[in-house]
């Protein structure tokens, strides 16, 4: 692996450069204290000092609907308009570790060629973060990361480490080697190093999760899943903003006036009503809480025996987004027999008055 | 007319016909739907109706006088197939908002004695609640890609499967910023999606428009609203407005299970 230095007055002369024939995305401000990535072509517009945007990066490889063929009797055409050459700047330790365990997941038994295609084109440029109080990557082992990126940028003050972490990164800095600067100073290495103590040491949560695939199995019949059902309002937006929720619903969309029909494909959910629902009406899960189990069964134990580690990469979301308090930690922590203060423990009170 | 087109009749009872105005609204589309179907019936649009055998019937508005029952029965005789087209048709529309006891004192404040010659008034309710309604589809007003969707796939004999969701679903993949979390009453959790997560896209709450969701959970949206500072009368007027008579049930259950 190779580490270069940029001058950070120099960052929109590189990314003018490597971003002409491509769409670059970045996060920008959306509310006061909202982000989002979106594709940008004026530079000022990026905001780095952000911690999670509102949908993680899985947005731009697979978006929330779009088609995947038109289909007759006779012809079937492929659509991979959502394709294109895309750059991502500005994406965080917790979601370059989530895209690898997409990675993993639609290339492991089935090969998803609408994702492979669009990640084969999508350029990966990471940049380092600071913890806030809903960051959990710490406990899941994905604060930082070793895989998965092209660049990486860490901010130090007026220059940033570079770490290449591809040939294509490397082809990236070769279109302007002069902005580079090989000779990392002994004083350099320090100031990375201490940013990386003080970043550790800035962590507020802790999670056991390697007590939690135990748990979840020993915990299967608890009553914490029906309060955690009572609560839940079956929004679905916990998974559509978990960077590592890929699952998905294909349906039939007949063209009016022609003989064929868009196949095309939208996020799904867990957590709404007819997920497990199948032909005949039968539902598999018609209650809340056994919906709920689904997912925390994903995120908190079947990943973690398939694949040694959790499919939660900590990054925050589902604590930030649930209008219940249903999420990670909260659940994390109940299974581990802390009290926590949540709307859901206080509607079982109310409800049981 | 062609055989082989499916006969379809669209009608309305009591509602403000945005529905039905809806089709009509589909400019592009106009020459295809009327390519494609047979449209036997459709009072807005053309004086040579034709009132027989229908393969489908689109039912517009809520049932408010007895007249509107006998010929929703009529519809039902004739058609296969019996769609409830909108808010109105699937929950009975704002006008259902009120229970019977409320719905009679208002009707005596404004009508008062009067004697009513044409036709005798009943309380506002959904087709459902004097025929089986085969297929639903919500919205106030039905939202134009949403029934051409519709259309198109109950033309082809494959009515869309049913898909319970709430607003929140669109307006997540909207990548709105959360109102509810910033304390703003927004009903998207218990509102059927379908609008695009129009008014959240701007900013404004859900008011609930397109009708309860299947599968929400109106407690806890209760409880939360309760928690966030907001007065009960007032949630429970909120939550009210494009309910219908669905509300009725929910305060049954509520009742229920807050003792
Ligand atoms: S979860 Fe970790 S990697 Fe993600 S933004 Fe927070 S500190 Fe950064
Ligand atoms: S479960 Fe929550 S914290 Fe974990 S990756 Fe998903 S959204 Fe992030
Ligand atoms: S857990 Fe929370 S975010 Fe997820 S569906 Fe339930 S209420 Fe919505
Ligand atoms: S703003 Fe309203 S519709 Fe959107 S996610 Fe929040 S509660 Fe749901
Ligand atoms: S009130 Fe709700 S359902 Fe109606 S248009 Fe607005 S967001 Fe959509």
């Amino acid at each position: 692996m190779k580490i270069v230095k940029l001058k950070k007055t120099n960052l929109f002369l590189f990314l003018e450069i490597i971003s002409k024939e491509a769409d670059f995305w970045a996060p920008v401000k959306k509310s006061p204290d909202k982000h989002i990535f979106e594709v940008i072509e004026d530079f000022s517009k990026i905001n780095l000092d952000y911690t999670r945007t509102i949908l993680p990066p899985k947005k731009i490889m697979l978006p929330s609907d779009f088609n995947m063929f038109q289909a007759s009797n006779t012809k079937y055409t492929p659509d991979f308009s959502h394709v294109s050459k895309k750059i991502i700047f500005g994406i965080h330790p917790c979601d370059i570790h989530a895209l690898v365990i997409m990675d993993k997941f639609y290339s492991h038994e089935y090969n998803d060629p609408y994702y492979q295609k669009a990640r084969d084109n999508t350029l990966i440029l990471g940049h380092s973060c600071w913890p806030d109080e809903y960051c959990m990557c710490k406990s899941t082992h994905t604060h930082v990361v070793k895989e998965g990126y092209d660049l990486f940028f860490t901010d130090l003050e007026d220059t940033y480490v570079v770490w290449i972490g591809s040939s294509r990164g490397d082809d990236l800095i070769r279109l302007k080697p002069e902005l580079f600067d090989e000779d990392l100073t002994d004083k350099d290495i320090q100031n990375f190093s201490q940013r990386r103590e003080e970043r550790d040491k800035a962590f507020t949560n802790d999670i056991n999760f390697e007590a939690m695939p135990d748990l979840m199995e020993l915990k299967y019949q608890n009553l914490l899943w029906d309060k955690l059902g009572e609560a839940c309002l079956a929004c679905g937006s916990c998974t559509n903003v978990c960077p590592t929720c890929n699952c998905y619903n294909v349906e039939d969309k007949p063209i009016l006036g022609k003989n064929c029909s868009n196949i095309s494909r939208c996020w799904d959910s867990c957590t709404l009503e007819n997920y497990s629902g199948v032909a005949g009406g039968e539902n598999f899960r018609e209650k809340r809480s056994d919906r709920l189990k689904l997912f925390y069964t994903h995120k908190l134990q079947s990943y973690i025996s398939k694949y040694g580690k959790p499919a939660c990469v900590g990054c925050g979301r589902c604590v930030v987004t649930c209008p219940v308090d249903i999420n990670v930690y909260t659940v994390s922590k109940s299974l581990d027999n802390e009290e926590v203060d949540t709307f859901w423990n206080r509607l079982s009170k109310e409800v049981t008055k | 007319m062609n055989k082989d087109k499916l006969k379809i009749g669209i009608y309305e009872l009591t509602g403000c016909a945005g529905c039905a105005l809806l089709i009509t609204d589909c400019e592009m589309e106009l020459i295809d739907i009327f390519n494609a179907a047979d449209i036997q019936s459709f009072l807005m649009v053309k004086s040579d109706n034709i009132e027989g055998e229908l393969d489908i019937a689109l039912v517009e508005g809520s049932v408010t006088t007895e007249n509107e029952i006998e010929e929703l029965k009529d519809i039902r005789e004739r058609a296969k197939v019996v769609v409830a087209f909108g808010l109105c048709a699937s929950v009975g529309g704002i006008q259902a908002r009120f229970g019977n006891k409320e719905w009679k004192e208002n009707y005596q404040k404004i009508y008062g004695d009067m004697e009513m010659t044409h036709t005798k008034p009943v309380q506002s309710k959904p087709i459902d609640a004097y025929i089986d309604v085969d297929l639903y589809l919500p919205g106030c007003p039905v939202g134009k890609e949403q029934f051409l969707h519709f259309f198109t796939r109950v033309l082809k004999g494959a009515p869309p499967e049913k898909y319970p969701r709430p607003v929140c679903v669109t307006c997540k993949y909207n990548e709105n910023d959360c109102l509810l979390n910033k304390g703003i009453p927004c009903l998207g959790p218990l509102t059927a999606d379908g609008c695009g997560s129009i008014c959240p896209n701007h900013n404004l709450p859900c008011t609930g428009c397109w009708g309860p969701a299947e599968g929400a959970n109106p407690t806890s949206e209760y409880f939360l609203l309760k928690e966030k500072g907001f007065d009960i009368e007032a949630i429970k007027k909120r939550m009210s407005n494009y309910s219908g008579t669905k509300l009725a049930e929910f305060f049954e259950q509520f009742k229920k299970e807050s003792k």
